[in-house]
């Protein structure tokens, strides 16, 4: 335990910690229940945090995507060098999602508003949220481009607002440039009302403690972060981490992989990532930059592999730095591609927490379904002839830990309280039916902890539509640790008439009414050799049907009497011990 | 006198069975407590009746409230059940959602399951979202899940099928031929439960009902059946999570409405004391030793929410089953003290609870506590702690106080004590405004109404810091929660998905759906005995904007939905949705998605008896040094609240003693009494 410090009353610390806490938590509240966009209700496709006037990340809300962490910085200071002449006015609304400053897909709409404490600027009640349609050549803004501009409608550092009084040309604006303008303008509204709270709640906190107290307390926040990230780096034994693995392919230059390698470097409390060795960014929509980019990978990863449980702020980030060069995928130029972004982000710090397996065993997964991606249902709904478009999350297996095994059906690394929708919701608002939603029997990567499973989803089409889905690692399976197996990879068919694979990346796929999709999605690698795994385990597994009597013989060496759940130990004993002299 | 003068209320938790007695006739209150009896609860019960020395004979009304189902939850202690699907559906409940409540955390896991994979059992047959027919049940399926019940011992089934909620017909096909089958078992349909859609929410809410059915059904018997050997002629109902009792036989058909029954009651008693001196807005605070409670009562109800985590948001199982939604912060008077690895100063949610408890009970404790805090400030009375069961040992306090938060921050010995309180009292007050703000209500426009040992000691604090005007202390606070369950009234809440825009064309379907509900919460009343003067139902419909996904919960009048009044219920619906999120659109389509009726059976009150008037003046009846925050500390009038008489007028500083409990004026406060001996706290009231 550390000597207190003695510069700040503790009694007031405690007091405007927990007070700026539960002020994120209340403007996230109010983004959920007054968003129009389901991936802002049910997905919690956002970020809402408070920065300061120079853009540092004061506290961030707890449900938010994991992918947004301590985010909103570089876009706020883009916003404060836009408006350096003009500066901000109380009331103002600004408005960013372009690629140059932001680096990540388009939908993802930053909206900060400024508050002032006697005349000066003070902070930024700030919340990023994904916009269900912003443009660009589909539905949903995101398909296989070779280029940002196709991708949408661009805002770099808008005033919606100015002093209150909404731009109405800018409003006509963003109407102009969407499929959807009463879904964007909802919550657009929602974005806005959260952030006038938030001006509110953070007003009455510094009239009560003056600004000189609330900004030392701050400070000591940060101050308390960074202790916290440095002695969690600090037990991580000095050394450089690196691991590697390979995407499918860009979406236009069909199967060539994309090769991601990463170094992490351990120094004391300091962790360095090395980007030097991505690769160069890709002609389709993989890239990102920016805030997006690197700086998201890393510290997404950081977080994961730190301090996961504390608050965030700047200041757990402090002991982070991280070198890449211009032009990779996690830096491209700011014309790129970038609808897919986070299908390479994912990977990545999926990478970096692989990287450190042999530092820190105990604290680490083997790889996940590492997929993002998601198939999509579009087209007109004949019921009440209005336009439709689904967001599914997939979810999948992630891979087993020294001592567990992988969750099954979860959603991605990058996503956290995120819902999948109902059977029976779905079938309300879309023009589907859903055939199935069951776990995939013998998906999981194989090991003494079995990695987690993946799903098996089956759509019927009830009217003619179109179907589109963007999924990877499709060739380089969720890996194993330490002696584990990988997880299984997505698959696609679809039945019209027989049954067909579909490619894993496909947009447009025209579909009919009685036509069937079924996504098998992917499961987590295992952890240790499957030989090790404890007899009965395999047993309860195959009773439960996550895993098959062919694949306990095949995988894990457990043999069972003729027609009966009975453990037969002699050919066991014998199968595993050549499965461990063959290594196989 | 009448011939059965008792009303009786028996609260079961883990460690002991509480009793709370009150005489109709002399308003007399009687109080008793036993250590809990897990082999045989209602041995716990029989050991309360013969310490207050109750007869059941003479009991009108018992009341009961017990942790055992959620008991039964949170141990995994509940019967084998296995589960029947639509085919391709029975890893619904395993998948849940798909998410992960917790960010960051690799080490994430979801709760255990209920109900393994190889006893749950698809079936063909299925329904559109409508309730249409797609497929018919196949029933020759289901021999397999009667062998299967026999194999593997099953002692419960829980039935879900999709969109059920919309037409219950297969379910109940599959029920009846189950049953037959199945004579001995507990079985359970999704319809019969909650007709609400989600089906993984629904199906983990049945299989819940399912897992606790056998256990609470065997207890429920047991209890009729010591109640008729002891003599009782009474009604004796259960306190459910609604804020509302139900009888014996729908407590065993719906088990899992009784699962968060202790900390509702005293919330029943706050909506009690709403309805009696017709405050529009309270705010129930409710502090004990490990925690403090906080709840929302709007127009004498308190606010319930449709659903509830058992066991937590993250690790917790989904309930479709109406909550009075209690908000609990880990602040209470056994609250540690301690530095985290930053060196910050926390304040819980790390307690030390009953044992050993706080420094100053000389218990053993070590770590300080709020009540050490409150004790070294002379807030609460060291000779006279719990009714002066124990005299505290003050300078134990001191010394922990000092060495473990005084001197790591360089602080004087009675900042730091003040220092532990204000973090206390800000986390409360936080909660407190969280319930508040999150409804789009002021709590400016609120009273608040403190109970348990430690409401009525930290309550003026917690109602200054956020605006609150004026705070109420019932008489007998300590106990008030446990009184709170006298004050139920017969509950059952009937809901119904029905999905469509709103206003409708023509309303005659929603009207009929609405008199089915109505009709439903009658019969359920009519069945427990009560007059159908008593019933009152009140409907209302969830809406929301088309194209949103959370739902407001806005009132319909009786009777028939015409276009006239469903443009009103559309316009009620936009000024909750502008009163709550500060912004709503006229303009906007709107959808109904859930049908609601709250049928209730009121009962008859007990009335809290009268206190006398005071002839002359009132005089403190002790002083003592007592700190406040500014000030340091001041002499300080000492009341006895046995001694208060109605109309008497206390100004703060000042404290109001009495066992259990002590109220404590800050400066500025100005208290009176009521006709019953209620305080009524007015936040600064001198200034005004």
């Amino acid at each position: 335990m550390m000597t207190p410090k003695l510069s700040l009353d503790p009694i007031t610390l405690e007091v405007v910690r927990n007070s700026l806490i539960a002020m994120v938590n209340e403007m996230q509240e109010n983004l959920v229940r007054t968003a129009y966009s389901p991936l802002a209700a049910e997905v919690k496709d956002f970020s809402v945090s408070l920065v300061d006037a120079e853009g540092n990340a004061i506290a961030q809300a707890r449900n938010g995507l994991p992918i947004f962490v301590a985010d909103l910085g570089t876009t706020v200071r883009a916003g404060l060098a836009a408006f350096a002449d003009e500066g901000f006015q109380p009331g103002d609304v600004i408005m960013a999602n372009d690629a140059k400053t932001n680096g990540q897909h388009l939908n993802n709409i930053a909206i900060y508003t400024p508050l002032f404490v006697d005349g000066e600027l003070f902070a930024f009640p700030a919340i990023r949220s994904h916009w269900i349609d912003v443009g660009g050549n589909v539905p949903g803004s995101i398909s296989l481009t070779r280029e940002v501009f196709a991708e949408g409608i661009q805002f770099p550092s808008l005033k919606v607002y100015r002093a209150g009084v909404p731009d109405q040309g800018i409003l006509r604006l963003i109407r102009a440039n969407t499929r959807f303008p009463e879904l964007n303008m909802g919550d657009m509204r929602a974005q806005i009302s959260a952030c006038r709270l938030g001006e509110r709640r953070l007003a009455e906190l510094v009239s009560r403690y003056g600004k000189a107290v609330i900004t030392a307390c701050v400070q000591r926040i940060w101050d308390d972060a960074e202790a916290l990230s440095r002695d969690a780096v600090a037990a991580i034994p000095d050394g450089e981490y690196s691991a590697e693995c390979f995407l499918d392919d860009d979406g236009i230059d069909i199967g060539r992989a994309i090769p991601l390698k990463v170094k992490v470097i351990v120094a004391g409390s300091e962790m360095t990532m090395d980007y030097s060795e991505m690769p160069p960014q890709t002609v389709g929509p993989y890239n990102s930059r920016g805030g997006g980019g690197a700086e998201t990978v890393s510290r997404v990863a950081f977080k994961y592999l730190t301090c996961p449980l504390a608050p965030i702020s700047e200041g757990a980030f402090r002991n982070l730095s991280y070198t890449v060069p211009e032009g990779t995928i996690i830096s491209a130029d700011e014309t790129a591609g970038i609808g897919r972004w986070s299908t390479t982000i994912v990977s990545t710090i999926d990478l970096i927490i692989k990287a450190l397996h042999p530092a820190i065993p105990e604290r680490v997964k083997a790889g996940d379904l590492d997929n993002i991606g998601s198939g999509n249902f579009s087209g007109q709904d004949p019921r009440h002839d209005r336009r439709f478009l689904t967001f599914m999350p997939v979810l999948g297996g992630w891979g087993a830990k020294h001592d567990r095994d992988g969750l099954s059906a979860v959603v991605s690394l990058v996503q956290g309280d995120v819902h999948y929708l109902p059977a029976e919701v779905q079938e309300h608002l879309y023009p589907l039916r859903v055939r199935e939603i069951a776990l995939r029997a013998d998906s999981g990567g194989p090991g003494r902890q079995r990695g987690g499973l993946g799903t098996r989803v089956v759509h019927e089409a009830l009217a003619d539509c179109e179907y589109r889905a963007y999924y990877d690692r499709t060739l380089d399976p969720p890996w194993g640790l330490a002696g584990g197996r990988p997880g299984k990879v997505t698959r696609t068919t679809v039945w019209a008439g027989e049954e067909k694979e579909l490619p894993a990346k496909c947009q447009g796929y025209g579909l009919a009414a009685g036509h069937i999709v079924t996504l098998r999605s992917g499961a987590g690698g295992g952890y240790g050799p499957p030989w090790e795994r404890d007899i009965a385990a395999v047993r309860d597994d195959v009773l439960d049907g996550y895993v098959s009597s062919q694949a306990a013989g095949a995988d894990y060496g457990v043999v069972f009497e003729a027609g009966s759940l009975e453990v037969d130990l002699q050919a066991t004993e014998a199968l595993r011990a050549r499965m461990k002299s063959s290594g196989a | 006198m009448v011939n059965r003068p008792f009303l009786l209320g028996v609260d079961i938790g883990g460690t002991f069975v509480d009793l709370v007695r009150f005489d109709l006739d002399s308003g007399a209150i009687a109080v008793s407590k036993a250590p809990s009896t897990p082999d045989d609860l209602t041995a716990g019960i029989r050991a309360c009746l013969d310490k207050s020395e109750t007869r059941l004979a003479e009991v009108d009304t018992l009341f009961h409230g017990s942790t055992m189902v959620i008991n039964t939850i949170v141990e995994r202690s509940g019967a084998r059940t296995g589960l029947v699907t639509t085919r391709g559906f029975r890893d619904v409940l395993e998948i849940g959602r798909g998410n992960r409540p917790i960010n960051y955390d690799l080490f994430y896991e979801k709760p255990d399951l209920l109900v393994p994979r190889h006893l749950r059992f698809e079936v063909d047959e299925r329904l559109d979202n409508t309730g249409r027919e797609l497929i018919p049940v196949d029933l020759a399926a289901l021999d397999a899940v009667v062998a299967a019940a026999g194999t593997h011992g099953l002692e419960a089934i829980a039935i879900c099928f999709l969109h059920a909620y919309a037409n219950p017909a297969h379910e109940e096909e599959v029920r009846a031929y189950l049953q037959a089958a199945l004579p001995d078992l507990f079985i359970c349909a999704s319809n019969e439960v909650v007709r609400e859609w989600r089906e993984f929410e629904r199906s983990s809410t049945t299989v819940l009902n399912a897992y606790v059915g056998p256990r609470v059904e065997r207890y429920v018997r047991r209890l009729e059946e010591m109640n008729a050997g002891l003599g009782f002629a009474g009604r004796f109902y259960l306190m459910q999570s609604s804020g509302g009792v139900m009888t014996p036989a729908r407590a065993k058909r719906l088990p899992v409405a009784m699962v968060e029954s202790g900390p509702v009651s005293g919330m029943i008693g706050a909506a009690h004391v709403c309805q009696k001196f017709a405050y529009p807005l309270l705010i129930g605070f409710d502090m004990g030793g490990t925690t403090a409670k906080t709840a929302l009562i709007e127009d004498g109800l308190p606010s319930v929410s449709p659903v509830y985590y058992v066991g937590g948001y993250a690790h917790g199982y989904p309930l479709l089953s109406p909550t009075v939604e209690v908000v609990e912060v880990g602040t209470g008077g056994g609250s540690m003290a301690w530095i985290d690895p930053t060196g910050a100063l926390k304040v819980g949610p790390r307690s030390a609870g009953s044992e050993p408890g706080p420094v100053c009970v000389g218990n053993g404790g070590t770590e300080p506590t709020v009540t050490d805090a409150n004790a070294l400030l002379g807030r609460i009375n060291t000779a006279r702690y719990l009714g002066g069961e124990i005299s505290l040992d003050l300078e134990g306090a001191r010394a922990a106080i000092q060495s473990k938060v005084a001197e790591p921050f360089g602080l004087d010995l009675h900042q730091a004590a003040a220092g532990i309180l204000t973090i206390a009292d800000s986390n409360m007050s936080l909660a407190v405004r969280g319930i508040t703000l999150e409804k789009g209500l002021d709590p400016r426009d609120a009273a608040m109404i403190a109970f348990g040992g430690g409401g009525p000691l930290h309550a003026m604090r917690v109602a200054r810091d956020i605006g609150i005007p004026k705070v109420i202390v019932p008489t007998y606070p300590a106990c008030f929660s446990a009184l709170g369950m006298l004050l139920a009234d017969l509950r059952h809440d009937l809901v119904r998905t029905f999905v469509r825009p709103f206003p409708l064309p023509d309303h005659d379907q929603l009207t009929a759906l609405l008199d089915q509900l109505r009709a439903e919460g009658r019969d359920l009343l009519a069945a427990a005995g009560v007059a159908a003067g008593d019933i009152t139902c009140a409907a209302a419909l969830d809406l929301r904007y088309r194209g949103q996904h959370w739902t407001l919960t806005t009132p319909v009048a009786d009777g028939p939905l015409t276009e006239e009044n469903a443009g009103a219920v559309r316009a009620h619906f936009n000024r909750l949705y502008e009163a709550r999120y500060g912004h709503s659109f006229s303009h906007l389509e709107t959808e109904v998605v859930n049908l609601r009726v709250v049928a209730l059976g009121r009962r008859r009150k007990p009335a809290f008896p009268a206190l006398s008037r005071r002839r002359g003046g009132l005089t403190p009846d002790a002083t003592r040094k007592v700190y406040f925050d500014g000030c340091g500390f001041i002499e300080t009038p000492i009341y006895l609240r046995e001694k208060l008489r109605a109309g008497d007028r206390i100004a703060g500083p000042a404290i109001v003693e009495e066992a259990d409990s002590t109220t404590l004026l800050f400066a500025g406060d100005a208290a009176e009494v009521d006709e019953i001996g209620f305080i009524t706290v007015h936040i600064d009231g001198d200034a005004k």
